[in-house]
C-alpha cells in the first residue's frame, strides 16, 4: 500500500497534467508494476526513485504510451494515453534512458527528423531546431554526424529532442546514467529551468542526490509498487523525522548523557567508549545547545558529527534494503 | 502519410550513409558474378567455332563419299564445317599443325568392308586446339559407322532368311541411307531457359535480393537496440507506420539493387533480358515476394543477430533451390515446391523475357511470386509476435 505523506498541495484538479491511476503491468508471472497511482501538476517535477528493476521504466513506458497497461489508466491533459493514441502524445516529450539518436545523422538532421514526426514543419521546425541546438550548446556541431559526439553531447541532444515540440509533459528516464559530472550538472540545471518555465516533469533516477535536488515530490518505487510519495521532508518524516548527532571526547560520557537527556530536543542518548550517540529532533537548531550542555557537564569534545535522514534512509526504512542493492 | 515519408526517407538516407547495403546488395553480387564468370567462362561461352576437318578418302568409294557428305551437312545443325580432302599423310600433318581441328583417314575398301560386315577402322587425328567442334564431328562419324554396320547386319540377316542376293544390296542400302524408324525432334527444353550467363546474373540477383530486403528488418531491430524505437513509439502516430516504413525501405532497396544488378550484369556480360517493362514487373513482384518474408522475420527475431541468421537461412535455402548457382529440377512434391520458389520464378520469368516474352507471357511467374507473398503474409499474421515490436 502506498504511504502518502500528504495530499499534494500543487495538484488541484485544474492544474493536473498527468493522472496515473492504478497501473498494473504483468510479464508472464512477473508483476512488473502493481497498482501504481500518482499525479503530476504543471511546473512540478515528480521523481520516481527506486533501484534498477524496481519498475520505473515499465511505469514510464505506460505513461509514454509505449506499453498498454493490463489494468489502470494514464490520462495526459484529460486524454487517455495508449500505444495507438496519437493526440495525447503531441503533449509528451520522452527522453529515454538509451541514447535515442541516429549516429549516422547530424544533430540537425536528428532534430529535423523527430520534429517532423512531432508535426512541426516549415519555419516553425527550423526555428525550434535552431533554438534547441542553442539550448543544448550544439550549434557549432550541428552538421557533424552524432557518432563523433562525446557522451555528454549525445546526452544533451537526447534531451533536446524531447524538448523540440515544447511538450507540456517531459519524461526523463535516468538521463544522467554514464554522464560525466560536468554534463550531469548541466542536465540537472536544464531540468530545473524547464520546471521553472511551467513544464511538468517526471524524472526517474536511482541517484538519491538528483531526486533530492530536482524533485518537488518523489515517489519511491520498489518491486513494482509505489511504496510512498510526497515531498522530501514529508518522506523523511515517515522515518520518524529524527536526526543523529555523535559527540566524541574525553570525560564522563554517562554524566553528559544524563544532562543531555534533560533537553527537549534530545530523545535518546547512548554513551559508548568515548562517544555519545544522540537521537535528536531538528539537529541543526539543537546542536549549539547540545554542545554547550555536554561541555558544561565536563565532556572535553574533540569532534561533533551530525547525520540527518535522507531518501536513502527513507528507502531503507520502507523496504528494508539499501537503494543501490 | 507525411510521417511515413519522413520515416522512409530518413531510413534510406541512413542505409546509404552506412554503405553496407551498397556493398552487400550491389558490389558483392557483381564481384561474385565476375568471379564465377571467370571460373566458368569457357563452359558458359557456347559460341562454336568453324570445324576444320581434313579427310583422306578412297576414290569412287560410295559410303566414304556419303560419310563426307554427312559431315558437310553439319551447318544445317548450326556448326560451320570446312572439309578439306587430301592424302592420308597430309591429314596427319594438317592436324598436327593445327590447320585442321580434326583429321580423318578413311581406309581403302571402306564400302566393301562395311557391306561385308567386316571390321573397318576410320583413323581420327585430333589437332591442337580441337574442342567441342571436333567432338561433334566425331559423333557424326560414329553415328554413320553405326548405321552402316547395322545395314551389313540387316543384309546378313536377309541372306540367312533366304532373300535373293539381288534384294540384299537394296536392303543394306535402305538401312544405311533410309529414314530412321525413330526420329528425334530438337528444340528448346523449355521456353523459360536463360543462357548460362543470364542464369548466373538472374540467380545472383535473386539470391542477393533475399539479403537486401533484410536490411529493413535489421533496421527495425537496430532501432530497438539503440533505443530509438521507444522514442519513435512515443511519437504522435500509428506505431504500425514504423514497421511499414522498414518494409517499404526493404522494398525500395530491393527494387533498386535488383535493377542495378540486372542492368549492370547484362551490360558487363553481354546479356539481354528483353522487355524493360516485363523485367520491371518481374522485379517488383520478386521484391514483393521476398519482402513479405521480412514480416515473418520481424515477428520471430528478437535481436539483429537472430534476424541475420533467419534471413541467411531463408536466403540460402530459397536461393540455392531456386537455381541461384546452378539449375535445380525435381519431380513430384519436391518439383512442385521448386516451381513455387520465388528466386526460381524470377529466373524463369527472366528466361521468358530474354526469349522475347512480354508482359502477357510472364503471367505464371508473376502469379507464383504474388502467391508466395500472400502465403508469407498469412503465415506472418499467425506467427506469435516475439520480435522487435512485441
Amino acid at each position: 500500500m502506498t504511504q502518502t505523506a500528504t495530499e499534494p498541495t500543487t495538484t488541484g484538479d485544474g492544474q493536473r497534467v498527468l493522472v496515473v491511476d492504478n497501473l498494473v503491468r504483468r510479464f508472464g508471472d512477473l508483476t512488473a508494476v502493481d497498482d501504481v497511482s500518482f499525479t503530476v501538476a504543471a511546473g512540478e517535477t515528480y521523481g520516481l526513485l527506486g533501484p534498477n528493476g524496481a519498475g520505473k521504466t515499465t511505469t514510464i513506458s505506460m505513461i509514454a504510451g509505449l506499453l498498454e497497461p493490463d489494468q489502470g489508466s494514464v490520462t495526459l491533459l484529460g486524454q487517455q494515453m495508449g500505444p495507438k493514441k496519437a493526440a495525447p502524445k503531441r503533449h509528451l516529450g520522452l527522453v529515454p534512458q538509451d541514447l535515442a539518436i541516429y549516429p549516422d545523422l547530424s544533430a540537425r538532421e536528428n532534430l529535423n527528423f523527430f520534429g517532423k514526426l512531432q508535426g512541426l514543419a516549415g519555419g516553425e521546425l527550423k526555428s525550434r531546431v535552431g533554438e534547441v541546438l542553442e539550448l543544448t550548446g550544439l550549434t557549432d556541431r550541428a552538421k557533424g554526424p552524432t557518432k563523433d559526439f562525446s557522451g555528454g553531447m549525445k546526452r544533451r541532444l537526447n534531451i533536446g529532442i524531447g524538448l523540440l515540440h515544447k511538450p507540456t509533459m517531459l519524461i526523463l528516464d535516468e538521463p544522467t546514467v554514464g554522464v560525466d559530472p560536468q554534463s550531469r550538472n548541466a542536465i540537472l540545471e536544464s531540468v530545473e529551468a524547464l520546471s521553472d518555465e511551467g513544464m511538468a516533469v517526471i524524472y526517474t533516477t536511482h541517484y538519491m542526490e538528483e531526486a533530492e535536488r530536482l524533485c518537488d515530490r518523489i515517489g519511491i518505487i520498489d518491486s513494482g509498487t509505489l511504496q510512498a510519495e510526497g515531498t522530501r521532508d514529508e518522506l523523511i518524516r515517515l522515518t520518524g523525522g529524527v536526526d543523529n548527532i555523535q559527540l566524541t571526547g574525553s570525560g564522563d560520557t554517562a554524566a553528559a548523557a544524563e544532562a543531555l537527556l534533560a533537553l527537549d530536543s534530545v530523545a535518546q542518548a547512548d554513551a559508548e567508549r568515548g562517544h555519545l550517540q544522540l537521537t535528536v529532533h531538528d539537529a541543526p537548531t539543537a546542536v549549539a545547545q547540545i554542545v554547550t550542555t555536554a561541555t558544561a557537564s565536563g565532556l572535553q569534545l574533540s569532534d561533533v558529527q551530525i547525520s540527518r535522514p535522507n531518501l536513502e534512509s527513507v528507502f531503507l526504512h520502507l523496504t528494508g534494503k539499501a537503494l543501490r542493492d | 502519410m507525411r510521417q511515413l515519408l519522413t520515416l522512409l526517407t530518413t531510413d534510406l538516407v541512413q542505409r546509404l550513409r552506412d554503405k553496407s547495403v551498397i556493398i552487400f546488395a550491389v558490389i558483392v553480387p557483381l564481384a561474385l558474378m565476375g568471379a564465377m564468370n571467370l571460373v566458368m567462362g569457357d563452359t558458359m561461352d557456347m559460341d562454336l567455332e568453324t570445324a576444320t576437318v581434313a579427310v583422306s578418302a578412297p576414290e569412287d568409294d560410295q559410303l566414304a563419299a556419303q560419310l563426307i557428305g554427312a559431315i558437310q551437312a553439319l551447318p544445317e545443325g548450326g556448326l560451320e564445317v570446312e572439309v578439306t580432302e587430301t592424302s592420308a599423310a597430309d591429314v596427319q600433318a594438317l592436324a598436327e599443325s593445327g590447320d585442321a581441328k580434326l583429321g580423318l583417314v578413311i581406309p581403302d575398301g571402306f564400302s566393301a568392308a562395311l557391306m561385308a560386315g567386316e571390321p573397318v577402322e576410320v583413323e581420327a587425328v585430333e589437332g591442337d586446339g580441337s574442342g567441342i567442334e571436333s567432338t561433334v564431328v566425331l559423333s557424326v562419324v560414329q553415328g554413320f559407322l553405326d548405321r552402316a554396320g547395322a545395314s551389313a547386319v540387316a543384309a546378313a540377316a536377309g541372306a540367312e532368311l533366304g532373300l535373293p542376293p539381288a534384294e540384299l544390296g537394296g536392303l543394306a542400302q535402305q538401312v544405311a541411307t533410309g529414314e530412321s524408324a525413330i526420329s528425334m525432334t530438337t528444340g528448346e527444353a523449355s521456353n523459360e531457359q536463360l543462357d548460362p550467363k543470364g542464369a548466373l546474373i538472374a540467380g545472383q540477383a535473386g539470391l542477393f535480393l533475399m539479403f537486401t530486403v533484410s536490411f529493413g528488418v535489421l533496421g527495425l531491430l537496430a532501432e530497438r537496440e539503440f533505443g530509438t524505437l521507444a522514442r519513435l513509439r512515443s511519437m504522435p502516430m500509428n506505431p504500425h507506420l514504423i514497421t511499414l516504413s522498414k518494409v517499404l525501405s526493404s522494398f525500395v532497396l530491393g527494387v533498386v539493387a535488383t535493377s542495378i544488378l540486372l542492368t549492370a550484369g547484362g551490360l558487363l556480360f553481354g546479356v539481354s533480358f528483353g522487355s524493360p517493362l516485363a523485367i520491371a514487373a518481374l522485379i517488383v513482384c520478386a521484391v514483393i515476394a521476398t519482402t513479405s518474408l521480412t514480416f515473418i522475420v520481424i515477428k520471430l527475431a528478437k535481436t539483429s543477430e537472430q534476424a541475420t541468421v533467419i534471413q541467411t537461412i531463408l536466403a540460402m535455402v530459397l536461393g540455392i533451390s531456386g537455381g541461384a548457382f546452378f539449375p535445380m529440377s525435381g519431380t513430384g512434391l519436391f518439383g512442385t515446391l521448386l516451381d513455387l520458389n520465388p528466386v526460381g520464378a524470377m529466373i524463369r520469368g527472366l528466361g521468358i523475357t530474354s526469349g522475347g516474352g512480354g508482359l502477357a507471357d510472364i503471367g505464371a511467374p508473376v502469379l507464383i511470386l504474388l502467391g508466395f507473398a500472400a502465403v508469407a503474409l498469412v503465415i506472418a499474421r499467425f506467427v506469435p509476435d516475439r520480435g522487435a515490436m512485441a
